[in-house]
């Protein structure tokens, strides 16, 4: 055995084992004997959770969140990145601003949105103090529920783009200059090289941006809960719901394992659409 | 069989630690550190000094307190001889037969809340002598008594009188709204919000005197075209509100209803501002959840004098509202609101008592479900949501919905709570 010749680097990574084992391997599968436990047999909690309409309006939700937040993030994230990696004056000063909301909860960014957008908001007062409408109005409530569900978008992707932008800034800074200066010699337009050098060089980190986003936005539960409890129900709040209201953990878990289901997929679906080509993974020019 | 062993170990430790003293008070009550450290530290010197009793006090939980009043007297060697619970508990310790009836004892200095003494009777015996209580109210912003409707006072709502009623609620709601442009009525319908207790043990019981027993009646059919046009002029923003004091002092909604700790802030910070008010009445009474907590005596304990003088002490007037400041329960005695200072305590103990003591007080106990109470609240959320907010036919949805409550009381074989059990009785 390799270890007996050598226990150190066993013991070095035994911590994370352990840490592995502890926190993920037993709750993964406590998690798959719970949704596999119901008195109507091993498939009874994943019958019920699809013949729910619930389920499909859960499931629709986060589809449709993840759809528009994702690429949307990932435009401002590129153009962001673009932009600061200019390195004009006090460009800095810019970047720390950006990845500000890096630093919070998506509870405490949520309770700072809510502070933007509630009845009593800022939004309002700045609106009825310019004149522009004469009563505050709802962005927030049962009746408003398309409001608010813009108001859940526009708080995601404040809340998390500076992910995507700091993963492409790092990405960005790694386009070898030499081919930009040989695309000057040729003739290139900004246009030409920002679509033959620098997205075929960013690819891979525009792919790991994609898939760390995707995956948390499946798993979007406090921007919506906090700002509009169960108005949009979404994958993970029911989930939650389950957990801590209903006291039903085996439907809880059900729900986990079809979130992780469908991440598993859109993870796949990535990796074989957006692999990189091989000269895109040595960040050079074919 | 290690369970077995480890419940008689423990009923033996406890007793054990209980078994000097004169007063052998279990409880299931003033359980957290700081409650128990007021009792203890503050309450029970008192009373040894004025009563001239030694007490033992020990917080117990529900079961361990069953198991050993149980164990007592199946050996024959009674010890605790004074215990404090809620109805709830109390009801079901006098039907399995344990405790002594209380009727014989009165204590003419103090007026009881009658609804409570009527709740405190069951199985053939008086079970307890009520002693606090915690609820839910509503809280009126002062200028909302600008818009009352024609013929309906200030003091008709205060006061609970007759007129204070959900067609009164209906029609104020609307004059706010007329006079402000705004709806200004508001509940915690939130998840983590209480929105559930309002349904199924406010508004319920005041249109169909019952919690659940008449869930798919006529009178419900009714409470849901109530509630349907009311919600008209309840703010939408309520959705998101999980307690109520932060939008009454946001002056977003000016009559909001919640459980008295969740409006306590609000009446602290301005109690000229925010009134405290009871519940409406609906045409089956002034429907409302009470935890009711109430002091026994088991069957054949010992030195009941000292028991008695106990009971005379905690219910006294004097100690009720000293629990009142410390803890936060109410008093169930009506003598205690004249001697609370003035203060948002005073406002808030008037309204409890007001609403407890109406004619037409209707108690609603929160049924014991145990896991299955989260399904029992999600059957009312969901009428809710389908029927006033998604519009859908309340006839078809009560008649959907019911099964599920009957399914969640025929699995957990719980007691039918008031009102429903007083149709049985």
């Amino acid at each position: 055995m390799v270890y007996k010749k050598d226990p150190v680097p066993f013991l070095l990574f035994s911590p994370l084992i352990a840490y592995l084992i502890l926190f993920m391997g037993i709750p993964l599968i406590q998690t798959f004997i719970l949704a596999f436990t119901s008195p109507q047999g091993p498939w009874g909690n994943f019958e019920r959770l699809v013949r729910s309409g619930e389920f499909w309006v859960t499931l629709q939700n986060t589809l449709v969140i993840t759809g528009i937040i994702v690429p949307l993030q990932l435009i401002l994230g590129l153009a962001l990145a673009l932009f600061v990696n200019q390195r004009f004056k006090g460009y800095l000063f810019i970047l720390y601003i950006i990845a500000i909301p890096l630093a919070l909860s998506d509870v405490s960014a949520s309770l700072m949105s809510y502070t933007v957008f509630g009845y009593s908001g800022l939004l309002n007062k700045a609106l009825v103090m310019t004149g522009l409408i004469e009563f505050p109005m709802y962005f927030l409530g049962r009746h408003v529920q398309d409001r608010a569900f813009w108001v859940i978008i526009i708080t995601e992707i404040w809340r998390a783009t500076p992910l995507v932008f700091v993963i492409l800034l790092a990405g960005l800074q790694a386009v070898n200059k030499e081919y930009l200066e040989a695309a000057d010699i040729f003739g290139f337009s900004k246009w030409k090289k920002f679509t033959r050098i620098i997205l075929p060089v960013l690819r891979p980190s525009m792919m790991a941006a994609l898939l760390i986003r995707t995956l948390f936005a499946f798993q979007i539960f406090g921007v919506v809960w906090v700002l509009n409890d169960r108005g949009i129900p979404v994958m993970a709040g029911e989930a939650y719901y389950y957990q801590t209201q209903l006291h039903n953990p085996n439907m809880a878990s059900a729900y986990g394992l079809m979130i992780a289901l469908v991440s598993v997929i859109i993870s796949w679906l990535y990796l074989v659409f957006f692999r990189p080509k091989k000269y895109e993974e040595r960040g050079g020019l074919a | 069989m290690k369970k077995v062993l480890l419940v008689f170990v423990l009923v033996g430790l406890l007793i054990g630690t209980v078994s000097y003293g004169s007063v052998a008070f279990i409880s299931t009550q003033f359980h957290p550190a700081t409650e128990r450290e007021f009792f203890e530290g503050n309450l029970l010197p008192a009373m040894q000094r004025e009563k001239g009793i030694d007490i033992r006090f020990l917080p117990l939980s529900y079961e361990e307190a069953n198991t050993r009043i149980q164990a007592e007297q199946a050996a024959g060697r009674v010890i605790v001889n004074l215990y404090g619970d809620l109805q709830s508990g109390f009801d079901l310790m006098a039907a399995r037969g344990l405790l002594r009836d209380m009727s014989d004892i009165k204590f003419p200095d103090r007026t009881f809340i009658s609804t409570f003494e009527y709740y405190a009777k069951g199985h053939g015996v008086t079970q307890f002598i009520p002693w606090l209580q915690a609820t839910f109210l509503m809280v009126v912003n002062a200028q909302a008594f600008d818009y009352l409707p024609a013929g309906l006072t200030r003091q008709d709502v205060m006061n609970a009188s007759p007129k204070w009623t959900y067609d009164a609620l209906l029609a104020w709601a609307k004059n706010i709204t007329r006079g402000t442009g705004r709806p200004m009525v508001g509940f915690p319908e939130s998840t983590l919000g209480l929105w559930h207790r309002f349904l199924h043990g406010h508004i319920f019981p005041a249109f169909t005197g019952g919690q659940m027993l008449k869930f798919d009646s006529l009178a419900a059919l009714d409470m849901w075209a109530y509630l349907t046009e009311l919600f008209d002029y309840v703010n939408p923003a309520g959705s998101t509100w999980s307690a109520m004091s932060e939008p009454l002092l946001r002056n977003e909604v000016w009559i909001a209803w919640d459980h008295t700790a969740r409006l306590g802030d609000a009446i602290r910070h301005d109690p000229d501002r925010f009134i405290p008010v009871p519940l409406p009445a609906g045409p089956a009474g002034r429907g409302y959840i009470t935890v009711l907590v109430g002091l026994g005596i088991p069957k054949d304990a010992p030195a009941i004098a000292d028991s008695i003088k106990a009971i005379d002490y905690l219910t006294s007037p004097k100690v009720q509202n000293q629990i009142l400041e410390v803890v936060g329960f109410f008093p169930v005695v009506e003598e205690a609101v004249g001697i609370i200072p003035e203060g948002p305590m005073r406002s808030l103990a008037s309204a409890v008592i007001a609403q407890s003591s109406a004619p037409d007080s209707l108690v609603a106990f929160i049924p014991g479900l145990g896991a299955r109470g989260g399904d029992f609240n999600n059957v009312y959320r969901t009428a809710f949501q389908r029927i006033v907010i998604n519009k859908e036919d309340a006839a078809r949805v009560v008649k959907e919905l019911a099964p599920q409550l009957v399914e969640i009381f025929k699995d957990v074989q719980a007691p039918i709570p008031q009102p429903d059990a007083g149709y049985y009785q």
